[in-house]
Parts: C-alpha cells; sequence; structure tokens
C-alpha cells in the first residue's frame, strides 16, 4: 500500500517537473527574448535594456536560469513577476480561490444536469448535448448576462461577490461540460439496459426507472467519472473566458496577462499549479472507479 | 477630472466647448439632470483596463490615467491651452538660459500616512525615479537632462537641466511626476506594484484592490489643495468610488443600461446609439492628447525609401472611408502626426493630401513601379509591390486589426499596392522590427505635450524610431523647440516639424486621432474629460444627484 503511495507521489512530481520544462522550453523557443517583452511598446535604449538585464539577472545563460529556477521552485519560491512587480505566490495565491470556486461549482452544475437529462430525457440528450457541446462559452455567457442580468436584474454582472454572482458564470461553464457527459451518460445506460441484468430486473418485476436508476446507472457512470476528470482540465482552461466575460477574478485571466508579455515566472507557476491540479483529479478518479465498482476494488 | 471653473454657469458653459470641440456627443452637459452638486454617496464606474501598477512613476498606460488622479498629485498640472497651471507647487520660475526651474511649494499638504509634503518630498520621489532597476524608462527619456535636485528651503525646490528642456514641465505635470509619500517610497512591500501601501496626496485614499474584480477610493477628509481647474475646492464629494475591471464592451454597456454601474468607459462604436437612445444615459467623447493613431513608412529600404512611393501610398486610400466602414460616424480623422486638440497642431495640413486614386496611380508610374502581375498587383523588375505591417497582438486596441485590413483591401483596388498585415506576439513582432522586416509601423502615443511623442518617433537617434528616416535639419528643429519656453516659438517649431514631416517627406501616413468615452447615468454630475490628456478625468468633480 505504501509503496503505491509513494509510486503515485513520484510519478506526480515527475509530471510536474516534466510539465514546467515543457513551459520553459516552449518560452525559450519563442520569438524575441524576455528583455523585449518587459520593453513592451514603450521606450526602447540600450540604456533601459541594461537595467532591465542587471535587475531580472537575464545576463545568465538559460540553463543557469533554468536549474535556478528548479531549484528555488523546490524550495517553495516561485519568484517575482517581471509585469506585475509582485511574488508569483501573491499574485496566484489571490487568485486560486476564485477560479476553483467557479470550477467546482460549474463541475456540480455541470454532473446534476448531465445525471437529469440522461435520466429523465434520454432521446432529448443527444441533440440538446450537441447544441451545449458545440455553442462558445463566450456565447453563452453574453446570452446568459443579456437575459438573466441586464434585463431581469436576478444576478449581479461581476466580481467574486457570493453566490449570486456565482450562478451565471457557472452555468455557461457547466453547460457544455453537461453536454458532454451527458452524451456518455446516455450511451453507458443505452448499452446497460441492453445487458441480461437489465432483463433480469425487469423480469424480477422492477420498474424500468428502477432498472435505469438502481442498475444500469452504476455501469454508465465508469466512462463518465473518466470523462469528467479529463473535463476539469476543460474547466480550467474555460475560466479564461468566463472570468473576463464576467469581469470574475481568477487565474484565467491571470494567465491570458502572463502569456501575452511572456511574464516567466507566473507563467511556469500557473503550468505546475494546473498539472498539480490534474495528477491529484487523476488520483481522485482512480479512487472513484473503486468506489463505482467493486470487480475492481477485488483484483 | 476635467478641471472646470468654479461656478457652475462657466462650468457649463466649458462643457459644451469640450462637446463642440469633439466629432459629436450629447448635446449639453449632463450637469442639468444631476443638480446643484451634493456631497455623499457612492459610485461604481466600470472600466476597460486593469492597471498593471499602481504606482504612478510606473504608468504606463494611458487608460489607467483616471485611477492614478484619484490617489496621487502632481506639482503642476495643464490648463486646456497647452499652459500649466499650479497644484502643490504654488508656481515656479525659469532662469534666463532655461536651465533652471524654481518651485515653489504649498505648504499645508500632508500625505494620507500624515507625513508632511515639502521639498525633501520632492526631492525623494525624484531620487526614487533615478534610482537603479526602479523606472529605467522615466530616467532615460524624462528625466534624461536632469542634473540634480536642490532643496532651498523647505517650501523651495531647484530642478537643475544639464541643457534647455521645456518637457520637465510636462513630466512633473505627469503620473511619473507624481508625488508619493517618502515613507511609502522606504516602507512599502511591493513599491513598483503599488496599491493600499502607497500614500499620497490626492482627494481619495486607495484602500482596497482585488485584483481581477475591482479597485476601491475612500474620500480623504483632510483634502483641501485642489488645483485652480479642479472645479471646486474642500474634500470630494463622493465618500467612495468603485472601479470595477470589465474587459468586455458589451457587458459594460450591459451593467450601465441595466443600472449595476452609473459610469463606463471605452464605449463601442456599436454601441454609442444603444446609450443615446436611452433617456437617463449620456454619452461624452473626448480627443486624446499626443501623436494620433498612424503608419509610419519605413525609410531604410525599399520601396518606402522612396518619396513618390510613400506620397502614393497616402493618395491611394480614402482615409474617411476606410474609418466609416469600420468606426461609423465616431472616429475622427487625423491630419498630422500631432493630434488636433494639441496647441502645435498644424491645422493648415487639413485637406492637402489623400483619397486620390488618380495621382497615387501617377506617382508609382513614375516611381518605376509600372507593371502589373496577374493579380493585379504593381511590380517593378518583376518584384511586386509588397509592404508589410506588423501589429503586436497584445497592443492592439480600437479595432486596429480590422482598420489594417480596409486599408489592405482599399490599397489593392485603388493603385495595386499589397499591403501584408501581420498580427502576432509581442517577441515576433519585437524581431520583425529589430530585423527591418516590415514597411509599415503603426502607433499612437498618449504623451500630454506631443513633442514628447515626436521626439520618440521623430528624431534620429529616438527610441521609437522606426521609420529609419535621420535628417539634421528635423533633429535640430526638434532639440529647439524643447529648449524654447515660450509657447508661441514652439508652435512655429513644430508647424515646421509638421511641414517637413507631412508634406515634404509624406514620413507619416496619419489615420485617426484616439479618443475615449464615458457613459453616465444622468443622476452622476461633473462627469468629464481631464484638460489637454483628454481622457476621463478622476473622480474628484463627480457628484451623485438626488
Amino acid at each position: 500500500m505504501i509503496t503505491a503511495i509513494l509510486r503515485r507521489a513520484g510519478a506526480g512530481l515527475l509530471v510536474l517537473w516534466a510539465a514546467a520544462t515543457a513551459a520553459y522550453l516552449a518560452l525559450l523557443a519563442a520569438p524575441g527574448d524576455t528583455v523585449d517583452a518587459i520593453v513592451g511598446d514603450g521606450a526602447d535604449t540600450p540604456g533601459i535594456r541594461a537595467q532591465i538585464i542587471q535587475e531580472w539577472h537575464l545576463d545568465r545563460s538559460a540553463v543557469v536560469q533554468y536549474l535556478d529556477f528548479l531549484l528555488r521552485a523546490a524550495h517553495g519560491d516561485l519568484g517575482r513577476s517581471y509585469l506585475l512587480q509582485r511574488p508569483v505566490s501573491a499574485v496566484i495565491g489571490s487568485q486560486l480561490a476564485p477560479t476553483l470556486k467557479l470550477a467546482v461549482a460549474a463541475a456540480v452544475f455541470g454532473v446534476v444536469l448531465a445525471l437529469l437529462f440522461a435520466v429523465t430525457a434520454r432521446r432529448l440528450t443527444s441533440t440538446a448535448g450537441l447544441i451545449l457541446v458545440s455553442t462558445p462559452p463566450f456565447l453563452i455567457g453574453i446570452i446568459l448576462l443579456s437575459i438573466f442580468s441586464f434585463r431581469l436584474g436576478w444576478f449581479p454582472v461581476s466580481g467574486d461577490r457570493g453566490f449570486a454572482a456565482l450562478v451565471l458564470p457557472a452555468i455557461t461553464l457547466g453547460l457544455p461540460i453537461a453536454g458532454t457527459l451527458a452524451q456518455v451518460l446516455r450511451d453507458g445506460l443505452d448499452r446497460a439496459l441492453d445487458e441480461p441484468f437489465a432483463v433480469t430486473a425487469r423480469a424480477r418485476g422492477l420498474r424500468e426507472s428502477g432498472v435505469l436508476i438502481r442498475h444500469a446507472l452504476k455501469h454508465a457512470l465508469l466512462p463518465a467519472v473518466t470523462m469528467l476528470g479529463w473535463s476539469f482540465g476543460v474547466l480550467i482552461g474555460g475560466t479564461v473566458i468566463v472570468e473576463q466575460v464576467f469581469g470574475r477574478p481568477g487565474l484565467g485571466q491571470v494567465t491570458v496577462q502572463a502569456v501575452n508579455s511572456s511574464d516567466l515566472p507566473v507563467v511556469l507557476a500557473v503550468v505546475i499549479l494546473a498539472a498539480a491540479v490534474f495528477v491529484v483529479i487523476n488520483t481522485v478518479t482512480d479512487l472513484a472507479y473503486l468506489l463505482i465498482d467493486p470487480r475492481l476494488r477485488r483484483s | 477630472m476635467r478641471r472646470f471653473r468654479a461656478t457652475l454657469a462657466s462650468l457649463f458653459v466649458t462643457t459644451t466647448l469640450v462637446v463642440a470641440g469633439c466629432s459629436s456627443g450629447s448635446p449639453g452637459g449632463n450637469a442639468a439632470q444631476a443638480g446643484e452638486p451634493v456631497s455623499g454617496g457612492s459610485l461604481t464606474w466600470a472600466v476597460e483596463t486593469e492597471p498593471i501598477t499602481f504606482n504612478p512613476h510606473q504608468y504606463a498606460q494611458a487608460k489607467t490615467r483616471l485611477l492614478v488622479w484619484n490617489t496621487f498629485e502632481a506639482l503642476l498640472t495643464h490648463d486646456d491651452k497647452g499652459g500649466y497651471l499650479p497644484w502643490l507647487a504654488t508656481g515656479y520660475e525659469v532662469s534666463p538660459d532655461g536651465r533652471a526651474y524654481t518651485f515653489k511649494l504649498r505648504t499645508d499638504v500632508t500625505f494620507s500616512d500624515g507625513t508632511r509634503f515639502d521639498a525633501a518630498a520632492v526631492k525623494a520621489n525624484v531620487d526614487q525615479l533615478l534610482a537603479p532597476n526602479y523606472a529605467p524608462a522615466v530616467a532615460a527619456v524624462q528625466l534624461k537632462n536632469l542634473d540634480k535636485v536642490e532643496v532651498r528651503d523647505a517650501a523651495t525646490v531647484v530642478f537643475r537641466l544639464r541643457k534647455p528642456d521645456v518637457l520637465i514641465l510636462d513630466f512633473l505635470s505627469s503620473p511619473q511626476g507624481a508625488q508619493i509619500s517618502p515613507k511609502s517610497l522606504q516602507e512599502a512591500e511591493n513599491l513598483k506594484a503599488g496599491g493600499p501601501q502607497l500614500a499620497g496626496t490626492g482627494p481619495f485614499v486607495l484602500d482596497r484592490y482585488t485584483p481581477g474584480q475591482e479597485v476601491h477610493f475612500t474620500r480623504n477628509p483632510a483634502y483641501n489643495w485642489a488645483p485652480p481647474n479642479a472645479g471646486h475646492s474642500g474634500p470630494a464629494y463622493l465618500d467612495e468610488i468603485t472601479y470595477r475591471f470589465l474587459k468586455e464592451s458589451s457587458v459594460r454597456v450591459g451593467a450601465l443600461t441595466s443600472g449595476q454601474v452609473q459610469l463606463i468607459e471605452g464605449v463601442p462604436a456599436t454601441d454609442e446609439s444603444l446609450i443615446s437612445a436611452t433617456p437617463g444615459l449620456s454619452l461624452q467623447r473626448g480627443l486624446n492628447s499626443g501623436s494620433t493613431y498612424s503608419y509610419y513608412f519605413n525609410t531604410a529600404h525599399a520601396p518606402f525609401d522612396d518619396v513618390l512611393v510613400r506620397q502614393a501610398f497616402r493618395e491611394a486610400l480614402d482615409v474617411p472611408a476606410v474609418l466609416a466602414g469600420v468606426y461609423r460616424k465616431t472616429a475622427t480623422r487625423a491630419w498630422s502626426v500631432i493630434g488636433p486638440t494639441s496647441p502645435f497642431y498644424d491645422k493648415s495640413l487639413e485637406n492637402t493630401y489623400g483619397a486620390n486614386a488618380q495621382k497615387a496611380n501617377q506617382l508609382l508610374d513614375q516611381a518605376g513601379w509600372t507593371a502589373r502581375d496577374a493579380e493585379g498587383f504593381r511590380t517593378r523588375d518583376g518584384k511586386r509591390l509588397t509592404v508589410r505591417l506588423v501589429q503586436s497582438a497584445p497592443f492592439v486596441r480600437d479595432r486596429r486589426d480590422v482598420l489594417a485590413q480596409a486599408v489592405q483591401a482599399a490599397v489593392k483596388q485603388s493603385a495595386g499596392i499589397d499591403l501584408q498585415v501581420q498580427l502576432v506576439d509581442q517577441g515576433t513582432a519585437t524581431k520583425a522590427l529589430a530585423d527591418g522586416a516590415y514597411e509599415l509601423f503603426d502607433n499612437s502615443r498618449a504623451d500630454t505635450d506631443a513633442g514628447a511623442a515626436l521626439n520618440l518617433m521623430l528624431y534620429s537617434t529616438g527610441s521609437i524610431n522606426r521609420t529609419g528616416f535621420k535628417n539634421p535639419q528635423l533633429d535640430k528643429l526638434l532639440d529647439d523647440a524643447v529648449a524654447t519656453t515660450d509657447q508661441a516659438g514652439r508652435t512655429e517649431l513644430y508647424r515646421k516639424v509638421q511641414q517637413l514631416v507631412i508634406t515634404d517627406q509624406a514620413l507619416v501616413l496619419p489615420l485617426y486621432a484616439p479618443q475615449d468615452q464615458i457613459a453616465a447615468s444622468r443622476s452622476v454630475g461633473g462627469v468629464g474629460f481631464e484638460p489637454t490628456a483628454g481622457v476621463p478625468g478622476s473622480a474628484y468633480r463627480l457628484w451623485l444627484g438626488k
């Protein structure tokens, strides 16, 4: 048991390192250097450049900078943002909670809606799901805002201020997830209902809804949980757009700004964080399999 | 803060003048609906741009200027005619050789952390600006001619220059020259990022910043040193004001029309009619100071090394037609590299060039681009007349990428010029500029003194000189214009600069004068633009009518 956990943790660390390194290499390979990014479209003289190089120790070779970054990251120091002039931990720390709140709320909404769809309106699922999946979240967000915020005034337009402000962003982000999940669930349910055990259950006199919920749903959940683990990544990515539309604080906005301005320390920190979330989610999904499927517990 | 003069009557006149001076706008001010100024209340203003920094010394985004003057103030401020008014300084004297500026300071001013404002504080701010790794661009541009700052007594400070530079006054009226409490300069944890830890002397105190969401200001009750054009004196009317960051323009407009915010800035052309048609809302537009949004021709290599081709490109384009296509009727066409609200603007340039396809084609024939290839583009010696415009995506605003496409289609149709528009990331753009892999460069600058922009863009060694044009006569004119203290003399010198750059050399294709828009509920009084800068004013003049 302990070796299994250690192996898992080791693999997680390896993933973090690989993600950080890949991001580092990608930024290194991108045209222009850090100094260009910091200068931006402002005044540009050799004197200004020299000061920037000195301030951020950019005169060291890429390898030295990389090793220095790894060493400091291992000690929990993610450096300072070139652009925002604040420690990266402060930049990201304050934005983490709103993003996670939104992602979790959207995931819960997506799962509930998908279950409702799959169980109660299986025939509708395929069309509705297709529409939801193929509508850009940006458009969904604007439409929801126009109706429920601008016209009806039920929800505030922006910010991370209590439950009311979370509703529309969570729906915007959760709808496409619900679409995908509902499709997968429906597929699983259809297959489970054709299995011999469904016939047996019906023969015992169980009503169709009972067969569906008590027997078929468990079978259909397995691929859906895999899907949910994957869609958490989509959620984190989707926050970029949703946060912009709703004026919410969060990691999405920080990430876009950091990538646009080649703010290396922030980009790396976001990548590491996202990788960490993925590792955790994957572990949780693996554990969830065991809960759902007794066959996996035995082996 | 559009710092109007004191009485309400003149306030109305000034507002009307401002509106009349713009391309269009809502009739009259909104003072009538908001009634007499009243003290108290709170407002929410949705803004497009979240500041990268709240430290005024690090200021680089014109869109965030409206926040700076809530908390910080400068020694002088601009009037609306290119001159200066006292603020934290009661006045100044220039030595006859133009190398010493002596400022008399107010003695009744304190920073919001209790520190006294005096000559030592001014010196501490300049010392900080010159400190290594703090504000390299300010040190290299605005303060390049500064020799030293002397504290003569608590209320007198002298700026000594290595050579005459009238732009020092512009600097001391700018956000970068704003005064931060010396105590904050020493103690602030993230000095360059700014925020609640930095104390200023302004009418509000920044007490809460939620990154990605909003920034909140509370009235400074001790405030009593507004500049003469501020519209009133004493503390601000509002108890508090919140600026919410809403990047999407349609969301800003929706938040305003549904009453969730009382003011917004950045109204897209497509939504202006909606605002104007809503009874409870008003719309105002202000033209920005500085240089116009223009295309600069790269004269370092063919084809724009030939003045005929530069002229031809300008003649090939019907600027009002492309502007109307992209911005409807809301954009103000530019004729010069200097914005039309600047005192240095040369009005005689208007209607002297452009929108003449026949002339464009004659000029290109004359320059040897006589043949046409299969796609209809002009060629010379078998080479197509191709020019590249490289735009850095993070800095594209006002739909300038769409405008470029409209220009592309127009010059192809009228003169067979192949304009290639490349929308790329910042790194790729910088590399293209460094390698000279461009023929057109686009830019506008929001400097309050247009001369500051010209020094960067047109001077042979200017740090944003993308034309590659080096001309001793032009350098001399620009040098003289900053060494001359009298306004008429400077205006004449800049008139010559514009003649040389626009008429004689056709170095620049001016397109439009950048503007800002404010849409507000009519219950809000005192809405307006900052004189000279032309950007939305601070919250000092705002009040919430009953």
